[in-house]
């Protein structure tokens, strides 16, 4: 507001008029902005507006300067960038672990027994792991009986069976989470593209003061693309804006936007702004796009490891052993197929052996009633034959480790969702349309987190003396 | 309002953390409190004759642990988010400061052309 500043020589009467009628326009304009403001009560990311006032140049009449009165210049919307960033980032975060969360439990579900149910499923390899071992401990009692042979190689069968099934669900589920992170890229690149036009608009229609509308429309894009990847935004000259990834990747300049494209890497989507691969970027920098990346590239291949892990030291170790032993038939050879490498164990792992007089229960050099091979396969499953674990343990802590995670992600989306709902609210007090003022906004959020911080306290005070007394017999 | 704590009775422990983490993730200032007065309640009843009740608590104890995890998470990021809104404040209340400095130069300017 330079021009208050300077003067006008002119000394007419009608400046005088000019005065007051300027002061009447600006009333007015400031009863629109308010009219507006009920108008616009229901419109969805409608920021509630307050008029500006510029004082006029003054007036100079007979070398005396009088005072020119007030103009109505526009109205600013009552919008605070810091609030909506860090409503913004949070809603990022609150994005990423939801989507990741949805597929972590698709991730759980897989590997769930169903109790009850006869249908083999991934759920089930836990058990499977200890019939198979003790189909070899049956075995032993007699080792040449043929429906006991017949077992280790029902057993062996349901084991692969599972666990070939669970690599080929989980790979699906890849698959399909790819298809899910390719489908944003569309929805990123339309609203790149509209906060790009739309900073063109801002800077040219109001360079200098809020856009009001346009920069509703603007942060409604912003908060649309918080939900689908990992931001940061820089305030630009003449009210502009720059959106990069978290990782420093421009995705708008100003006028411009960078359209994000997808290429297959390795089986897998990857993402590109331009020529430069961003995949990883995304992945850690939030939004649904970084929570599908997340369980695509690391939950789902970590589960897919653990599993080739389990196949390839089970088989390995079933097949060596069996193959020094001696069989009814002479030929000891492969319960299992033999992995060539630990990768993809999980997905080809097959009991190839199909005549049960191959298992070689009796020891090398032995005679076909001998069981000691069949005691050391048995023994199998007490040995740490997986990444130094026992094949039964290294699957249950496989397991509590996925569910820690889950229970992990599980927190985080709760605690980042309620730390959107609370800014949604602060932000509606702020820049929405309603009685509530920024005051009583704020005095709500303290009350609530004092209220809910004595909560806490005494609640853990508690649980520390009942601890305390001696029960902790009952608490895991 | 949950009775907790009353003799005999599942104090629900549990279920009150769940609620409070609700109750400040909606920002309901007045149950948080309630359930603030209910704590105390409980824990004044445990420091007098308690070692019976804190033996029925110790069950529902271990299965509000989780949850005790999450309400923890939950308050940590509103400790964030108040601080952020109080910085917020202070930065409006400093522009406010700065805009009655802008008003006190018009005064003088307005003096100064006045004076003319």
């Amino acid at each position: 507001m330079d021009g208050w500043r300077g003067t006008v020589a002119m000394g007419t009467i009608s400046s005088a008029f000019n005065v007051i009628s300027g002061a009447l326009d600006a009333d007015q304009s400031a009863l629109n902005v308010v009219a507006n403001n009920v108008a616009n009560a229901n419109t969805t990311g409608y920021t509630e507006e307050v008029p500006n006032w510029q004082q006029n140049q003054p007036i100079v009449i007979n070398g005396v300067s009088y005072g020119a009165g007030v103009t109505e210049t526009g109205a600013t919307s009552v919008r605070d960038r810091v609030l909506t960033e860090r409503l913004d980032q949070q809603q990022q975060l609150a994005s990423a672990s939801g989507s990741r969360l949805q597929a972590l439990n698709t991730l759980q579900a897989l590997f769930t027994p169903d109790t009850g149910s006869t249908t083999a499923t991934a759920g089930d390899i836990g058990s499977d792991i200890t019939g198979f071992f003790s189909s070899f401990s049956s075995l032993e009692a007699n080792p040449t009986d043929n429906a006991l042979r017949q077992d280790v190689l029902s057993t062996a069968g349901t084991l692969a069976g599972d666990v070939s099934n669970a690599a080929a669900s989980l790979n699906a589920q890849r698959s399909a989470l790819d298809q899910e992170a390719t489908g944003v890229t569309s929805q990123v690149n339309a609203l790149t593209g509209s906060i790009a036009q739309l900073n063109l608009q801002i800077q040219s229609a109001s360079p200098n003061a809020d856009a009001g509308t346009l920069e509703d429309q603007r942060q409604q894009d912003i908060g649309q693309l918080s939900k689908l990847i990992g931001i940061n935004q820089v305030t630009t000259e003449n009210n502009g804006l720059s959106i990069t990834t978290t990782s420093g990747q421009m995705l708008v300049s100003e006028g411009s936007s960078v359209q994000l494209s997808t290429g297959m890497v390795g089986g897998v989507s990857d993402f590109f702004a331009g020529s430069t691969n961003i995949t990883s970027q995304l992945a850690t920098g939030g939004g649904s796009l970084g929570g599908y990346l997340t369980a695509r590239d690391q939950d789902i291949p970590n589960a897919l490891t653990s599993l080739d892990q389990l196949a390839y030291g089970v088989s390995t170790q079933v097949n060596t052993l069996n193959s020094s032993g001696t069989s009814l038939s002479g030929t000891a050879g492969n319960i299992f197929s033999a992995p060539v490498q630990q990768a993809g164990s999980a997905s080809t792992m097959s009991v190839v052996m199909t005549d049960p007089d191959q298992i070689a229960a009796a020891g090398s050099g032995q005679g076909t009633g001998d069981n000691s091979n069949a005691i050391s396969m048995a023994a199998l499953a007490n040995r740490s034959i997986v990444n130094g674990q026992t094949p039964s343990n290294y699957y249950s802590n496989f397991i509590t480790t996925l569910g820690s995670t889950v229970s992990q992600v599980q927190t985080e989306n709760t605690a980042q969702t309620a730390s959107v709902t609370q800014l949604q609210t602060q932000n509606d007090a702020l820049s929405g349309v309603n009685l509530n003022n920024e005051a009583s906004s704020m005095t709500l959020l303290e009350r609530s987190y004092q209220a809910a911080s004595q909560v806490f306290t005494m609640i853990n005070t508690i649980m520390n003396s009942v601890l305390n007394l001696g029960t902790q017999t009952t608490v895991s | 309002m949950q009775q907790i704590g009353a003799r005999g009775v599942n104090p629900g422990l549990k279920q009150l953390v769940i609620e409070a983490s609700r109750a400040l993730a909606r920002l309901d200032a007045d149950r948080l409190e309630e359930l603030a007065q209910s704590c105390r309640a409980l824990s004044r009843e445990l420091a007098g004759d308690g070692d019976r009740d804190k033996r029925l608590l110790s069950v529902s104890i271990s299965e509000a642990e989780s949850e005790m995890a999450v309400f923890e998470r939950v308050l940590q990021v509103t400790r964030a988010n108040v601080s952020v809104m109080k910085r917020l404040r202070e930065l409006r209340e400093g522009k406010l400061e700065y805009r009655e400095e802008q008003s006190v130069g018009w005064l003088e300017g307005d003096r100064r052309h006045g004076d003319n």
